[in-house]
């Protein structure tokens, strides 16, 4: 596992050969969370999530818009994944390891693969970061990243309303996410992240929680194909020549 | 409850509180009170966001009718070791279902325990 791209090394030993720092402190600063990753578990069986998962505390307006939506869906299918949607941010971060999820890292992009619905975050850095009016506002927003030390910071904007989530939000939500990489005495590699959402409209209060995750040595994410099966149905109709109704399906 | 019927489970239950797995509610499955069913595969459809298994079942209350059991997802069937290829039809296999609440055919499946014994989940017979 690389700990630093060749220009990043190249530059941090140039600079600390001025400075007589030794390169080894260097090498560790920005770890590579490349790789896939699931549900953290502790030798007790703690998951995921640190203890009791918070809560975001709602304004009025907001309540009443997650009560509605709660009301008319309860006991139902009429979810984002019935209905083979993915859950956007917060949720694809904080619900991501019950199915895996698989990060790639590169010096200019972070690309984050959750298997549930095959959702996928980009995180820019530096000049591939898109102005965000030019980024068209979706689920899971504009993510930009940055490094403090061995620290990914992730700050996501760009995002629309939600209230299909256990993380309701407006479209002027902003998230900001830490992410940092650790070992067990076990040996085993962690991910922790705090996440830290903010709404001037939705959110009484910043909303924040953490949540951990443990790698999976050699790990593969699966595809997530969802309507699959209704194809096949269609296509089978319309090869055997019962589909009458396929033209206006 | 061994590992694999714990992880097929909690996936699900993980689901029906809004995050990124919300498939749907399980509040019509029962899974404090699981129970098998034996019957012959007509359909073992492994999907996401959750399979659907169609087995030919017989009693004496019933009688001889097709129920239609939800399963988990494709994906996580996959991994505890389950094969499309140990569900063909006309096998006759044995499942344990968290039934449903109202008390109608149907149920979600915790647990496979195929044609030629395979246990996956917390099975270890048809009875």
């Amino acid at each position: 596992m690389r700990l630093v791209s060749i220009p990043q090394t190249l530059l941090l030993t140039a600079g600390l050969a001025l400075s007589g720092l030794s390169p080894a402190i260097a090498q560790t600063a920005q770890p590579d969370f490349t790789g896939v990753w699931t549900n953290y578990r502790a030798a007790g069986g703690a998951g995921g999530f640190g203890g009791p998962r918070a809560q975001p505390q709602l304004t009025q307006e907001a309540q009443a818009k997650s009560d509605r939506y709660r009301q008319v869906t309860a006991g139902t299918n009429y979810t984002p994944g019935g209905y083979c949607v993915g859950g956007g941010m917060p949720s694809s971060m904080l619900g991501s390891g019950g199915y895996p999820m698989e990060i790639i890292q590169r010096p200019e992009q972070i690309t984050i693969v959750y298997e549930a619905h095959s959702e996928i975050r980009r995180i820019y850095f530096g000049e591939r970061v898109p102005d965000p009016e030019s980024v068209f506002p979706e689920r899971n927003g504009r993510s930009v990243g940055r490094w403090e030390g061995d620290t990914l910071i992730v700050e996501t904007d760009r995002l629309v309303e939600q209230v299909d989530t256990q993380y309701p939000h407006s479209d002027q939500a902003k998230i900001v996410e830490r992410y940092r990489m650790t070992t067990e005495s076990d040996g085993r590699k962690v991910l922790t992240a705090s996440l830290t959402m903010t709404d001037p409209t939705f959110l009484k209060e910043p909303f924040t929680v953490e949540k951990k995750w443990q790698a999976v040595p050699n790990g593969r994410v699966m595809t997530y194909e969802c309507t699959e099966p209704e194809w096949l149905e269609l296509l089978d109709r319309l090869i055997s020549g019962t589909a009458e109704d396929a033209a206006s399906e | 409850m061994n590992k694999s019927s714990f992880v097929w489970a909690a996936i699900l239950l993980i689901g029906t509180t809004g995050g990124a797995q919300a498939h749907h509610s399980a509040a019509q499955f029962d899974f404090q009170n699981t129970v098998n069913v034996t019957g012959v595969v007509k359909v073992a459809q492994f999907a996401n966001p959750h399979g659907k298994f169609v087995l030919s079942v017989t009693d004496e209350k019933r009688g001889t009718r097709d129920i239609e059991f939800e399963a988990h997802s494709r994906n996580n069937m996959y991994r505890q070791g389950l094969r499309p290829e140990m569900m063909k039809v006309g096998d006759t296999i044995t499942i344990r279902i968290a039934p449903m609440r109202n008390g109608e055919d149907g149920g979600y499946v915790t647990a496979v325990l195929t044609a030629d014994g395979t246990a996956i989940g917390n099975i270890t017979s048809a009875d």
